[in-house]
């Protein structure tokens, strides 16, 4: 599918997949932890941010 | 070259939040602030929703921020589980800073949460760029941003709007679970109706994307609340016109980081 445009990024095939599902686990890592966690001291933190980008809060 | 393509999406993700922190001072903040003296006010009456009865004690949470150790649903506690982060962690966790987390500003809370959760979509937006190959340029970064928005925040929107501190609300591990499982799937029906030609997997699009709004997001059984209704009007709009511009920033710095380095 649409390989005419995946030649613009300099990856192979097993590269990119490696890189697209590294890139999904540390960024959904560090959404879920500003934005979701059940801390307590996170929670805190990123209060101002959870009500801002609407994340589910309180 | 792995890394590199990273770098580029976390150095756009600290932009877009550092823009994003700028943003939200405007408008949005000064909104949560007014909306959490009326909070404050009367706690008996708005302070909680129905869904959590009696578990936080009003008098025990911090005039004006409130802490997450309340009712607890067993979906919240499997997600808490699943968390590597927890508060005897949360110093040494995620963020580097997380030693002067307690003595921070909320300024400065907010900055970094910022950063974090900037960091974070840009890598999600450049890993579903990866996996679909479809790459993120100057020319098409609007329309990626325009994308994440549309499935991270208005369309979860249309269930939840952005709400503001005492308004009521369903048990939230029950909402966070509607929230994920909306944006998971207006991201894919997003791709199916954008990206795909073919008209049946258009249809699927629309289908998944209206599927959760048919289910119905989680409602709360006393919506009785002391924060004006026009505070929660304005509120709900700054929130979705802060988080798009967010986006496009997001998306139009990612795609000219793309151009300019990581492709070389």
């Amino acid at each position: 599918m649409a390989t005419s445009t995946v030649s613009s990024i300099p990856l192979s095939l097993s590269d990119r997949l490696t890189a697209g599902i590294i890139a999904l686990l540390i960024g959904g890592f560090l959404v879920f932890g500003a934005g979701l966690a059940n801390s307590a001291v996170l929670h805190d933190t990123a209060h101002d941010t959870r009500h801002s980008y609407g994340f589910p809060c309180h | 070259m792995i890394v590199r393509t990273l770098l580029a999406a976390i150095v756009a993700g600290l932009i877009a939040g550092v823009f994003m922190t700028g943003a939200q001072e405007l408008r949005v903040v000064p909104l949560i602030l007014h909306a959490e003296e009326f909070e404050g006010e009367a706690p008996a009456a708005g302070e909680q929703p129905a869904a959590q009865p009696g578990t936080v004690d009003p008098a025990a949470a911090s005039h004006d921020q409130h802490s997450s150790l309340k009712a607890v649903s067993p979906i919240g506690t499997l997600l808490d589980a699943l968390s590597p982060i927890t508060p005897a962690y949360a110093h040494e966790g995620e963020h580097e800073e997380g030693g002067i987390m307690f003595g921070m500003s909320r300024f400065s809370g907010t900055l970094i949460a910022n950063l974090v959760t900037g960091s974070g979509f840009a890598l999600l937006l450049a890993g579903v760029s990866l996996v679909i190959g479809y790459p993120i340029t100057l020319r098409n970064g609007a329309l990626w941003g325009a994308c994440g928005w549309l499935a991270v925040h208005m369309l979860p929107a249309i269930g939840l709007p952005p709400e503001l501190p005492g308004f009521p609300a369903a048990e939230l591990g029950d909402r966070q679970v509607w929230w994920l499982a909306t944006v998971a799937l207006s991201a894919v029906g997003l791709y199916l109706l954008v990206l795909r030609e073919e008209i049946v997997a258009k249809i699927i699009g629309l289908v998944l994307i209206a599927a959760p709004h048919v289910y119905g997001a989680p409602q709360p059984s006393d919506i009785s609340s002391n924060v004006p209704a026009v505070l929660g009007a304005e509120f709900a709009v700054a929130a979705l016109a802060t988080t798009l511009a967010f986006w496009i920033v997001l998306g139009v710095v990612s795609g000219f980081i793309n151009d300019r380095f990581a492709k070389a």
